[in-house]
């Protein structure tokens, strides 16, 4: 059982990997935390850490340069790889090759008149705003505005927050069109916070020297560090809990599919982020700050560095993972299927009646003259199952002579109605009718033919 | 440490089985699903589970013979979509829908319908 579960998974990674959407979205979203991680580290946890006398040391404005670095390497591999991703994304929609899209303005379709393009066109302006921000931002020497650190940490949460509305969470009809997106957005920008600032971490823990000036740098920037991964945490476990609700719905989606399972390994690898997060807060923070032992301070630092980078891999697994949720189907829909059409046994007589308050499934078994069972299953037009205070069955024999008998259903502990004991006397073209009482003033009878072969 | 795997076990456990869904698929039509209607109907009118993208969701109507009904571009606002048709002999008819899901996804399906007859 386990192995078929994990060979399912396995063949199911293997056609994901042949897909270069993945690719261009693992980059893209990669890019896109690193950008923004950068942006946000730089307004809320490297600008507070050298305020102040140490704005303009050497250590300083080596950790600049270097943000600098990795949000322009971000930027420009964000803005190609969502080249192909558009390219990738617009060949999917149209139906034709990746090499064709140019042509006959699909394209230009695609970008101005569904949401994955509109939210394509305002996230490449926005991208474009945020690059006019960086020269300034993160120039060496710190002349830098509040007004233009607050422009730059909004482009650069607009920009990974946006990403919602190129995926699932875009689909959402009602409650969820609202609710869905918003959490989605959350999600991405806490990512982004967190996941996408552990490399500006490391970068500052590297670049941090002996001196006292040095680590006093390093203790605010993991005190800040710390306040805003506890935040980003909270909200990535409150948003995550809605973003699963929404695409996997249930605890056996979430097991038996092949979304759900990779979904739970992005949540183990999340959860052993967050036990990594609680051993640096609680245990090597502490040590850090602490004034009066130095050699304990610089170990807190050293195991402190080592974490954000097993922290930094761990979520660079996870934004794979991500890119790979966002091509496959999710969960939700496998407990969508017909669940008794693959179930109804050889000899049973069965029919599926639907009407547009309701639906019932029902099987007589066995489906020939004497006697028999009838198992009824009762959904509603979304094939939710549908709550009934009271159901009965009536069968009325095939011809002229037939007299309809009603019996009552009892309900299982599955939710299905029994009724026991039926008499079946005549092969032939039989009718079933289900009166279904909903509550106490609304009915739902469904009436369908069956068919009953003659008895052995 | 403990506590907290408890309180994500106390978030995740909830999680019973909700209402929700995700990609377009098919919810209900006019005419019904294998229905069977008196009076020939003059469009076919498909409600799906997401919205659509109006670019690039389509759908064609054919008889018996394969031949196509419907009168051409499917019109597509928010979660439905219609197709027009001619006026349809009794007989059964297949609708052919290809849905893109604002979600950027694609799926198809068909369906038939009779009109008149039994």
């Amino acid at each position: 059982m386990a192995d078929s579960l994990a060979d399912s998974l396995a063949d199911s990674l293997a056609d994901s990997l042949a897909d270069p959407l993945i690719y261009a979205r693992a980059v893209h979203f990669g890019a896109t935390m690193l950008v923004a991680g950068a942006v946000l580290f730089a307004v809320f946890i490297a600008a507070p850490a050298w305020r102040g006398a140490a704005g303009n040391s050497a250590v300083a404005i080596k950790v600049r340069a270097r943000l600098a670095v990795i949000a322009w390497i971000g930027l420009a591999l964000a803005a190609i790889a969502g080249a192909v991703w558009l390219v990738l994304t617009a060949a999917a929609m149209s139906g034709r090759p990746a090499a064709q899209v140019f042509g006959d303005g699909v394209l230009w379709t695609v970008l101005s008149q569904t949401t994955f393009g509109r939210a394509w066109l305002t996230r490449f302006a926005l991208a474009c705003a945020l690059a006019a921000t960086l020269p300034a931002l993160l120039a060496p020497r710190d002349r830098k505005s509040p007004w233009l650190e607050i422009t730059a940490a909004i482009l650069a949460a607009a920009f990974a927050g946006a990403l919602a509305w190129s995926g699932h969470a875009a689909g959402g009809l009602g409650d969820e069109a609202i609710i869905h997106p918003a959490a989605d957005v959350l999600h991405l920008i806490a990512a982004a916070a967190w996941v996408g600032a552990l490399l500006p971490l490391i970068v500052l823990f590297a670049a941090a020297g002996a001196d006292d000036a040095s680590l006093t740098m390093a203790r605010t920037a993991t005190t800040r560090f710390s306040v805003l991964g506890i935040a980003s945490v909270g909200t990535l476990l409150v948003t995550g809990i809605v973003n699963t609700y929404y695409l996997a719905g249930s605890v056996p989606a979430l097991l038996h599919t092949d979304y759900g399972r990779l979904l739970l390994i992005k949540i183990a690898l999340f959860l052993a982020m967050v036990a990594i997060a609680t051993v640096n807060r609680f245990r090597l923070t502490p040590q850090l700050l602490q004034q009066n032992n130095i050699a304990a301070s610089r170990d807190a630092l050293r195991q402190l560095r080592r974490n954000a980078a097993i922290e930094a891999l761990a979520g660079a697994i996870v934004i794979a993972i991500v890119a790979a949720l966002g091509t496959m189907p999710p969960a939700i829909h496998a407990a969508h299927q017909h669940p008794t059409y693959g179930a109804v046994p050889a000899d049973a007589a069965f029919v599926h009646i639907h009407l547009v308050e309701g639906m019932a499934d029902v099987t007589v078994m066995p489906g020939r003259t004497g006697r028999a069972r009838a198992i009824i299953r009762l959904w509603d037009e979304d094939f939710e199952a549908l709550e009934a205070r009271q159901v009965s069955l009536t069968l009325t024999g095939p011809g002229a002579t037939g007299k309809p008998t009603t019996l009552p259903a009892v309900q299982r502990r599955d939710g299905a109605w029994q009724v026991d004991g039926i008499a079946l006397s005549a092969p032939g073209n039989w009718t079933v009718s289900v009166d279904v009482a909903l509550d106490a003033n609304k009915r739902l009878t469904l009436i369908a033919p069956i068919v009953i072969e003659p008895g052995p | 440490m403990r506590k907290f795997f408890l309180l994500v076990s106390l978030f995740l456990i909830p999680l019973a089985p909700v209402a929700a869904r995700a990609h377009a698929f098919l919810d209900h039509a006019s005419p019904l699903v294998g229905s069977t209607v008196a009076a020939a109907p003059h469009e076919v009118v498909m409600t799906f589970t997401q919205n659509l993208e109006p670019a690039f969701s389509t759908a064609q109507v054919t008889d018996s013979s394969g031949a196509r009904v419907d009168q051409g571009k499917a019109q597509v606002s928010g979660n439905t979509m219609t197709v027009g048709l001619k006026a349809l002999a009794p007989g059964s008819y297949k609708v052919h829908w290809h849905a893109l899901s604002v979600d950027t996804h694609t799926t198809e399906g068909a369906f038939t319908f009779h009109v008149g007859g039994h």
